[in-house]
């Protein structure tokens, strides 16, 4: 059906754009990534320094400590989202009273700025003063503190990142299963498959592709996360929270670091992109013959 | 698989919006509270409102400005950036291009740069490089909906792809047998079939745009200055206008409900084509 | 009242006198008429004396020169980001820019800034009449270049002060108290044993009687350099560790082996004692920047601590955000023996001088323009309003202004402290690699806060990382 010259066509805008916006900067970043260009360095222009950035990568645990850190955070954030967004996502299929306004309320969380969230969590997670430490004292005689206790500052900021973002894997899911032709499940309810069985054999397969979509981006949005761990903790205590995202950040800005930052990105970026890879040929291209 | 009883349902969602409403709950507190009021100890209930900072707020031209920057830099990027999925999604699931799938996968990558280093190279690209005359793409309200094209497109293309990889190829194949055009198909056949994919994606996009705070620091200073990037002017080293920047961040959730409001209502629509067939 | 509100008050009252007093409004016309259709950028924090300039000072200069201004206030690393990388960039966005005073030496170094002595020398029909250089605190010599000139126009300034609670303190049941279990007298504390002492009764106090009240405040954020910033900054000089324990003339050492003091027995003495006063202070402490070391000091929850100025200042006299309005003294800090005299004789220095000027980036297209304006905010006549908008001083004719004393009364005597003591504080060192050092260290400090590294071991690996940042950087050879 129609030529391939309409295909082309139609993807042309977003080439174009991604291209201009994507590439450009990208050539940017890894020239600059081979310099050593620190603004207010003794030399403050770019010197041409090889792979020295990448070496001094590898023994720098600042920078290994927070790829773990990422890693978990991004790992028990998006896990958790995902299987949370998905029975939410089924149990909006159904019919209940309220529905409407439930989703609307679910998505709410949605539509505050970053930097709000974290503001708000602040205020809410001070040691001592904040409603949650508060009332946990006073209940449970738990005392939190997320200016100490670095556990405990990582669950919070997981539960903020699932509080969040829980909302945007409801909804990209619902979209996925409304979007599900019914007959195999109706052959099945008819051959007197069970619920698992409709699940594991049926749904998961028809809406893996969605799932992982939503799992690339939730993913790669943990780990670029600045503004609300930013807000929340500083990447405190010590660097306990110090996701990549904001680590970079550190090492840019108020450092002014650009060589050295832009390494990290590279980095950093390859790294993300080999675990998505993975992800992708091991989850979808085998099942649908994607491979090219 | 629907037998649960409806009403035990609707408990667990209320329970659930409790949860999830109640940082936004909190959110209101600190904006009806003297700054006074913030570092004492807390009680769940309001027993007073206290209305200074919204006045503050309603009567700020500038806030009205960064306001309405906002809704037109999201409300551009995301009917763009949907449009432009749309077809990418359609060209990548109906032809047969060469290298389509790793043109898709790529597409994602654009999506992973940690947005700290890309700053510099972007204020280049926005002072120097589209600079005509005195025209310059920096504190542009298009400069801002074009760049935020570089973390939503990625997204739109991904989240698009799975609703129209499922609708039915046989529907478009029809219709041109029957005479339609391209365009006819796109149009007549397969985006009332997208819409729920279409609604979410617009919603999400648009989420993500107004939500944007690192780039627009950058990149806008006064013209195209967003209301994300004014409530940081509220976190300042002389100790953070908490209450001021909760009422503007309450103020900013209006337009957002209006938009969610009247965009999921295509989901519903969405969801009734497929209950049709239950 | 609020800031903001106050602001437009002050504002109003400006407008007036600006209108019954035309002396110099022909200068500004004439000078203005030259730039009809030029509209300057600046770029600054949006702190109050910041907004003072957006709301009040700059819709005044555009009403008596026709020159358009517009300032974009945003959040501290925002401001420094753009400003840095428009220099950088040569694109010349702006034409004014907030100059911290920890960031001058780095900007003088890199040759951003335009020397404002010498345009005006060089071009005599620029200068205001009411603009004179000489009526600037001594503050302004953190902006002079090695020539002695200016490279920006002092616009805040703040000393960091030791503040207590007068009402505390002045009570006679807790004087007994004190007196009962230390044998002492209870008055604001001159040395560090004193403060640890009181700091301890105090906290010990509002536990035995059940209340919100602990002996100190203590700025330890775990994950923010604020706590590394009242350590150096604050609490190392009152043990005789200055200038962060770099030691400029040795080749930048900061190992007590190379010649630093970092990691010497004064500095590891400095950081037991804050840490030990971070022990006893308010929960909230680990998780506290200056924000919410004002907002506990504010809230009653402390009777003494190392406050900022421009907290002190709303701490002692705003009731929207305070409970402690009118209860609040002004001291000065603690300090080790010879600390004091050290600073007198401006070897050493006692406490924190902080502030920031207006400077005009060499990458301006609009630079006569720009020097116009930063003569109208340096100008004596705007001075008391927006000291009285927002408390900083920069220009001596301010001290003496009816409404600046009434103010000085509210504010326990800061403004008295500032004129006659604050020649015992002093600014960041002068190292073009502030932000460089700061972020390398504060990350091993927030480890000494969490108790990951012990105290002496963590100063001696702050020292070393220092050393081997500047190796790095260039300036250690």
């Amino acid at each position: 059906m129609g030529s391939n010259r309409t295909g082309w066509l139609l993807l042309t805008p977003t080439l174009v754009i991604l291209g201009v916006f994507g590439i450009l900067p990208f050539i940017y970043v890894l020239w600059v990534a081979f310099h050593q260009w620190n603004a207010f360095g003794a030399n403050p222009y770019m010197i041409y320094n090889g792979a020295d950035n990448f070496r001094r990568l590898v023994f720098d645990t600042e920078f290994l400590e927070s790829i773990w850190f990422t890693f978990q955070f991004g790992f028990f954030a998006v896990v958790s989202e995902i299987v949370l967004g998905y029975f939410l996502a089924q149990f909006l299929m159904r019919d209940f009273p309220g529905k409407a306004v439930f989703r609307t309320l679910h998505t709410l969380p949605l539509i505050v700025a970053p930097i709000v969230v974290g503001s708000v969590w602040r205020l809410m997670m001070t040691p001592s003063i904040g409603i949650i430490p508060y009332f946990l004292d006073a209940w449970f005689g738990y005392q939190l503190n997320i200016g100490s206790n670095a556990g405990a500052a990582f669950v919070v900021t997981v539960i903020m990142d699932i509080w969040h973002w829980t909302p945007l894997v409801t909804l990209t899911l619902l979209a996925a299963i409304v979007a599900l032709p019914k007959d195999p499940f109706e052959q099945a309810q008819i051959d007197g498959a069970n619920r698992w069985q409709i699940f594991w054999h049926i749904t998961l397969p028809m809406i893996r592709p969605a799932i992982l979509a939503t799992v690339f981006i939730r993913l790669m949005d943990a780990l670029r996360t600045v503004d609300e761990i930013w807000m929340l903790t500083g990447g405190g205590p010590g660097s306990a929270t110090r996701y990549i995202g904001l680590h970079i950040w550190k090492v840019v800005f108020p450092k002014t670091d650009y060589g050295y930052g832009s390494a990290i990105s590279v980095i950093v970026l390859y790294l993300t992109l080999v675990l998505c890879w993975l992800l992708y040929v091991g989850l979808v291209a085998p099942r649908n013959g994607r491979r090219t | 698989m629907r037998k649960s009883n409806p009403l035990l349902m609707t408990l667990f969602w209320l329970l659930l919006s409790i949860a999830t409403l109640f940082p936004i709950y909190w959110l209101f507190v600190i904006s009806v509270k003297p700054a006074v009021d913030l570092f004492t100890a807390p009680s769940v209930i309001l027993d007073s409102f206290y209305w200074n900072n919204y006045a503050k707020v309603l009567t700020d031209d500038t806030l009205r400005r960064y306001m309405l920057n906002s809704v037109i830099i999201s409300s551009g990027n995301a009917v763009l950036v949907t449009v432009l999925a749309f077809m990418a999604c359609y060209a990548l699931s109906r032809y047969d291009l060469a290298g389509k799938e790793n043109i898709f996968f790529w597409t994602i990558t654009n999506r992973m740069a940690p947005a700290a280093v890309f700053l510099l190279p972007f204020f280049l690209l926005f002072t120097q490089v589209f600079a005509i005359g005195d025209f310059r793409l920096y504190d542009t309200r298009i400069g801002m909906i074009l760049l935020y094209c570089t973390f939503n497109l990625p997204f739109a293309i991904w989240t698009l792809r799975p609703t129209i990889d499922a609708i039915p190829r046989e529907l478009d194949e029809a219709a041109t047998v029957d005479g339609a055009s391209s365009w006819q198909v796109i149009t007549e056949i397969v985006f009332p079939l997208a819409r729920p994919g279409l609604a979410v994606t617009l919603i999400l996009t648009w989420v993500f745009a107004w939500n944007e705070f690192l780039l627009a620091a950058t990149l806008t200073s006064f013209n195209a200055r967003t209301i994300t990037t004014g409530l940081s002017e509220y976190v300042t080293t002389t100790g953070t206008e908490w209450g001021t920047m909760a009422s503007i961040a309450i103020i900013t959730l209006i337009p957002a409900i209006v938009v969610f409001a009247v965009v999921q209502r295509h989901i519903v629509a969405g969801l009734t084509f497929g209950a049709v067939k239950e | 009242m609020n800031m903001r509100l106050r602001m437009g008050m002050v504002a109003l009252v400006a407008g007036l006198m600006a209108s019954t007093a035309p002396a110099f409004a022909d200068f500004w016309s004439d000078a203005g008429a030259k730039f009809k259709g030029v509209t300057l950028h600046g770029v600054t924090e949006s702190t109050p004396p910041s907004n003072y300039i957006k709301d009040v000072l700059a819709p005044e200069f555009e009403e008596k020169t026709g020159i358009k201004v517009e300032i974009e206030t945003t959040s501290w690393d925002q401001m420094y980001d753009k400003a840095i990388k428009d220099m950088e960039a040569k694109t010349g966005i702006y034409d004014m820019i907030y100059i911290e005073q920890d960031i001058v030496y780095a900007y003088l170094a890199r040759n951003f800034l335009v020397d404002v002595t010498q345009s005006l020398k060089d071009d005599p029909s620029l200068k205001a009449p009411g603009f004179d250089e000489s009526h600037f605190t001594t503050f302004a010599n953190y902006f002079r270049g090695e020539n002695g000139d200016l490279f920006g126009v002092p616009m805040e300034a703040f000393i960091k002060i030791y503040l207590y609670r007068k009402d505390l303190f002045e009570d006679p049941k807790i004087q007994e108290a004190f007196k009962a279990k230390t044998g002492k007298d209870l008055a604001p504390a001159k040395t560090h044993e004193d403060y640890t002492q009181i700091a301890e009764f105090f906290t010990e106090y509002g536990k035995e009687n059940g209340l919100d009240l602990w002996g100190t405040t203590a700025q330890a954020h775990t994950g923010h350099p604020a706590s590394w910033y009242e350590y150096v900054e604050s609490v190392a000089p009152t043990f005789g560790v200055y200038n962060w324990g770099i030691n400029a003339e040795k080749n930048y050492a900061a190992t007590v082996e190379n010649g630093g003091s970092m990691n010497s027995d004064e500095a590891k003495a400095a950081l037991k004692y804050w840490l030990h006063l971070r022990d006893i202070a308010p929960p909230e402490s680990a998780a506290s920047t200056w924000t919410e070391v004002a907002s506990t000091f504010a809230a009653g929850r402390a009777a003494q601590g190392l406050v900022y100025g421009e907290n002190a200042a709303w701490i002692a006299s705003d009731a929207e955000k305070s409970k402690v309005v009118d209860k609040v003294g002004v001291a000065l800090p603690p300090v080790s023996d010879g600390v004091m005299a050290d600073a007198e004789s401006g070897k050493g220095y006692i406490g924190y001088y902080d502030g920031g000027a207006f400077g005009l980036p060499v990458t301006s297209k609009n630079r006569d323009a720009a020097l116009l304006f930063l003569q109208y905010i340096g100008q004596d006549s705007v001075q008391s309003g927006w000291a009285v908008a927002a408390p900083r001083i920069t220009n001596t004719a301010t001290y003496d202004d009816p409404a600046v004393k009434e103010m000085d009364a509210r504010l326990g005597g800061y403004y008295t402290m500032l004129k006659d003591e604050g020649k015992l504080f002093a600014g960041a060192p002068p190292f073009p690699f502030h932000a460089q050092v700061r972020e390398v260290c504060a990350s091993i400090f927030y480890k000494i806060l969490t108790g990951q590294i012990g105290p002496d071991e963590g100063l001696d690996q702050m020292a070393q990382a220092t050393e081997k940042e500047l190796t790095n950087l260039g300036y250690r050879k």
